[in-house]
């Protein structure tokens, strides 16, 4: 690695070590560590890492997604009701295709605000409104369920951690990897850093801006899916969809995706749920008000994007 | 549609709703051809490009390459069919590694890597491009275009933010494409590069081809003229010869400055009511002179006084409430481009006006109007500033500090890009300054500005004065000697 990568990677080094030492820190909280406390871990962070990727994959674009939390909380309403009492072969086609209407509720959105040229925050507030709604539609009461054996696939058989880690790291593998590789993971960050630089160069905006969208999208279906998996049920709450949307943007932000654009990755964001999913666990333990592990997130958030920034100002970069 | 040639384009034309950008745009370019597209600014020269590239497409007219009519879709499709465009803002991602950027534009990263070397550069691919110092990305840009071998090579202002080292480059370049037969449409202010190099010239105004011509030598004339139409009274720019300022009192004086990454040691001083210039290739150093002397940087050594006086600068209001205003070479880091003239003008005249005290609009308003009329600035596209030409936005950021009053004004390359006619106003506006007893500090990176405007010169290499010039000196070849690091006898 040479030093142009290594300042790049600076973030995401940042980033590891606060995952290690809160990591550390919790797990020392802890009578014992084994396999069951690690799948709670992972099964804590999943949703809420996989919705941090996909809102990631739509700020690099240059947008911003304020219906990820909804697109999630409707695909968990949708997988809830339809999985409950299936076969394992028609939860694992009704998985599929959720996920991909996940990816084609992103695209719509994307398309939106790429044909009104109304700005992202305005089509996806209302956007948000509106899958709640559908959300509320769908499933007018929190309940449903799922093939226990897709379950188990989802969240592991207690105490096996692996799947969950999987699901953890195989969108980042089979998604996000070859698409960075890609002309158009090029362009997303071509039209996220400079649109006008990104046209000349070739780039269709649009278009680009709709495909961000839609893998936005795709990850937002897959923590709707996951979250089904994992508690077996959904519940079709605007409270929920706004946490989780804000908790996307925060996990980005924290994990090195720069709001202006066209900066940052999906390791960074995935880390980044883990250590806000730490503190208030950390807080609790210690017998801490959770008023203040709320604070105390917020103060660690503004100091970290306040290092992250100064250190940009220190390299020359603005 | 004649089969010789290599482009042509045939009564183009382009409305922005009212607004006409182009009337009817004539160009032919044969193959092998060198051809200057001039213009004052606001005449319709980017419009083309942007019509000949893809960017935009044309209301009306036809291109046609190789006899064959086309429209591009694209700069991609453009590129593709062999018209590769260098605009004038590099065209690069900033977030983005070079490698990234290459592979973007479907670019071969060796024969891109070789184009760099023939340049007598070197780039790290992984450096992001936001990194790349704006000279250089210039050239990455054009490495770039290169790289796709194109029949036709669109060159939009390449040379105004280059040193003189990188603009002989590109020169060199260009006659290297004429040589195995391809065709360069150049767009330049800098009439001396034209006569050198350009076969063939075309000069528009208003959005039409006023004027197409063999550009052999003496055709500075025409082209002026060509260019300003009516207007053809500026084009006699007379060279300053001494006069008596020895006398008057030193306005600021700078004492062995250095610091940021070029500046080692750096003294000189200003009179009052004094021009004084300064040369410089690029990357001396000068830029971050004026950024001390601008409050906006501290030096790590050095003194500056002001009237005698020691002084420290901790923000840009020190040096403004100091009486030195700065110009800045980015005009777009100057100006708020969404707000009108009005409001773009009176930004720093609220020094005067206590920070929550009522603005008086009456007579903002006459002070407004009268730096208007001073300084001819086009108020057709009045709200917005943005929507002004690059020419009267400069006149916008100096007009500002007409309205205030100043000193000493740090003008930084103030006439980059614009048309002659505008340049000329601007000489006059300096010298004015001058003749009402203020100082001004001028760096350009148009060697011949400093002769036109300056009362003496001093010329940066390597971070030091390498020359102290009065102005029966400032010739452009002392000047370029200096610059170059040689010893000129003052």
């Amino acid at each position: 690695m040479n030093l142009v990568q290594a300042r790049r990677q600076s973030w995401n080094i940042g980033i590891v070590v606060l995952v290690l030492i809160l990591g550390f820190w919790r797990i020392n909280q802890l009578p014992q560590f084994g396999s069951y406390e690690a799948r709670t871990f992972i099964l804590g962070i999943l949703p809420i890492a996989l919705l941090s990727m996909g809102q990631a994959v739509i700020i690099i674009g240059g947008g911003i997604n304020l219906a990820i939390g909804a697109e999630a909380v409707l695909i968990n309403c949708l997988s809830a009701k339809y999985m409950a009492g299936t076969s394992f072969t028609t939860s694992v086609f009704l998985a599929f295709l959720f996920i991909g209407i996940g990816g084609l509720v992103g695209a719509i959105t994307g398309w939106i605000v790429s044909a009104s040229g109304i700005a992202d925050i305005v089509v996806t507030l209302a956007t948000s409104f509106l899958l709640v709604g559908v959300a509320m539609f769908v499933m007018p009461q929190p309940g449903g369920g799922i093939n226990q054996g897709v379950a188990d696939l989802i969240g592991g058989k207690d105490p096996n951690f692996i799947p969950p880690l999987i699901w953890l790291i195989l969108p980042l593998l089979i998604i996000w990897i070859p698409l960075y590789r890609s002309r158009t993971g090029i362009a997303m960050y071509a039209i996220g850093s400079n649109k006008d630089a990104a046209f000349l160069s070739g780039v269709n905006v649009n278009r680009t801006r709709i495909k961000v969208y839609a893998v936005g999208g795709l990850f937002a279906g897959l923590s709707g899916v996951v979250l089904t998996g994992i508690t077996l049920s959904a519940s079709p709450f605007a409270t929920i969809s706004s946490t989780a949307t804000l908790n996307s943007v925060a996990g980005a932000v924290l994990g090195g995706v720069s709001l202006a654009g066209g900066v940052g990755g999906l390791a960074g964001p995935a880390m980044a749920a883990l250590v806000l999913y730490f503190i208030p666990n950390i807080m609790l333990a210690s017998g801490i008000d959770p008023a203040y592990s709320q604070i105390i997130t917020g103060a660690l958030t503004i100091f970290v994007v306040l290092v992250g920034g100064l250190l940009r100002k220190r390299t020359g970069k603005t | 549609m004649t089969k010789d040639l290599l482009l042509e384009i045939n009564s183009v034309a382009k409305s922005y709703g009212p607004v006409v950008a182009l009337k009817n745009a004539n160009l032919s370019v044969r193959p092998g051809e060198i051809h200057a597209l001039l213009g004052a600014n606001g005449a319709g020269k980017s419009t083309l490009v942007k019509i000949l590239t893809g960017v935009i497409s044309s209301d009306t007219g036809y291109i046609s390459l190789h006899g064959q009519k086309v429209q591009f879709s694209s700069p991609d499709d453009a590129r593709k069919n062999g018209v590769a465009p260098v605009f004038q803002d590099p065209a690069l991602i900033p977030d983005v590694s070079l490698q990234r950027n290459l592979a973007l534009t479907g670019t071969n990263e060796k024969r891109f890597l070789k184009e760099i070397e023939a340049m007598g550069l070197s780039v790290n691919l992984n450096e992001i491009a936001a990194n790349i110092e704006l000279p250089t990305l210039r050239m990455i840009d054009l490495a770039r275009a290169l790289s796709h071998d194109p029949e036709l090579l669109i060159l939009d202002e390449i040379t105004a933010a280059l040193p003189i080292d990188l603009a002989d480059k590109v020169i060199e370049i260009m006659n290297a494409q004429k040589e195995k037969g391809k065709s360069v449409i150049f767009i330049s202010h800098r009439l001396a590069e034209i006569e050198s190099i350009c076969d063939w010239a075309t000069v528009l105004r208003d959005g039409i081809d006023v004027d197409s011509f063999e550009a052999n030598k003496q055709i500075e004339d025409r082209i002026v003229s060509a260019m300003l139409g009516e207007k053809n009274n500026v084009a006699n720019a007379t060279r300053r010869t001494k006069q008596s300022s020895q006398d008057t009192e030193t306005l600021l004086e700078v004492v062995n400055l250095s610091g940021g990454k070029n500046l080692t040691d750096v003294s000189f001083e200003i009179k009052k009511g004094e021009v004084l210039g300064v040369a410089a290739l690029e990357g001396q150093g000068q830029d971050f002179l004026f950024e001390i002397l601008a409050g906006q940087s501290k030096p790590d050594s050095g003194e500056i006084l002001v009237n005698g006086q020691k002084i420290t600068f901790k923000h840009p209001a020190d040096a403004i409430k100091l009486g030195i205003s700065y110009v800045p070479g980015d005009r777009k880091s100057a100006l708020m481009p969404q707000r009108s003239i009005r409001e773009n003008l009176a930004l720093t005249r609220f020094r005067g006006v206590r920070n929550w005290g009522r603005i008086k609009g009456k007579e903002e308003n006459r002070t407004v109007d009268n730096a208007v009329a001073s300084l001819e600035i086009d108020t057709r596209a009045k709200s917005q500033v943005k929507r002004l030409s690059g020419g009267n936005q400069q006149k916008v950021t100096i007009g500002r500090w007409v309205t205030t009053g100043f000193d000493l004004l740090l003008c930084f390359d103030p006439t980059r890009g614009i048309d002659v006619g505008t340049k000329q106003q601007i000489y006059e506006l300096i010298r004015k300054f001058a003749d009402e007893g203020k100082s001004v500090l001028l760096f350009t990176s148009e060697l011949r500005e400093i002769a036109l405007t300056c009362d003496r010169a001093i010329v940066i290499y390597e971070g030091k004065v390498q020359a102290n010039l009065e102005i029966e000196k400032c010739n452009e070849e002392n000047l370029m000697n200096a610059a170059h690091g040689l010893v000129v006898s003052s």
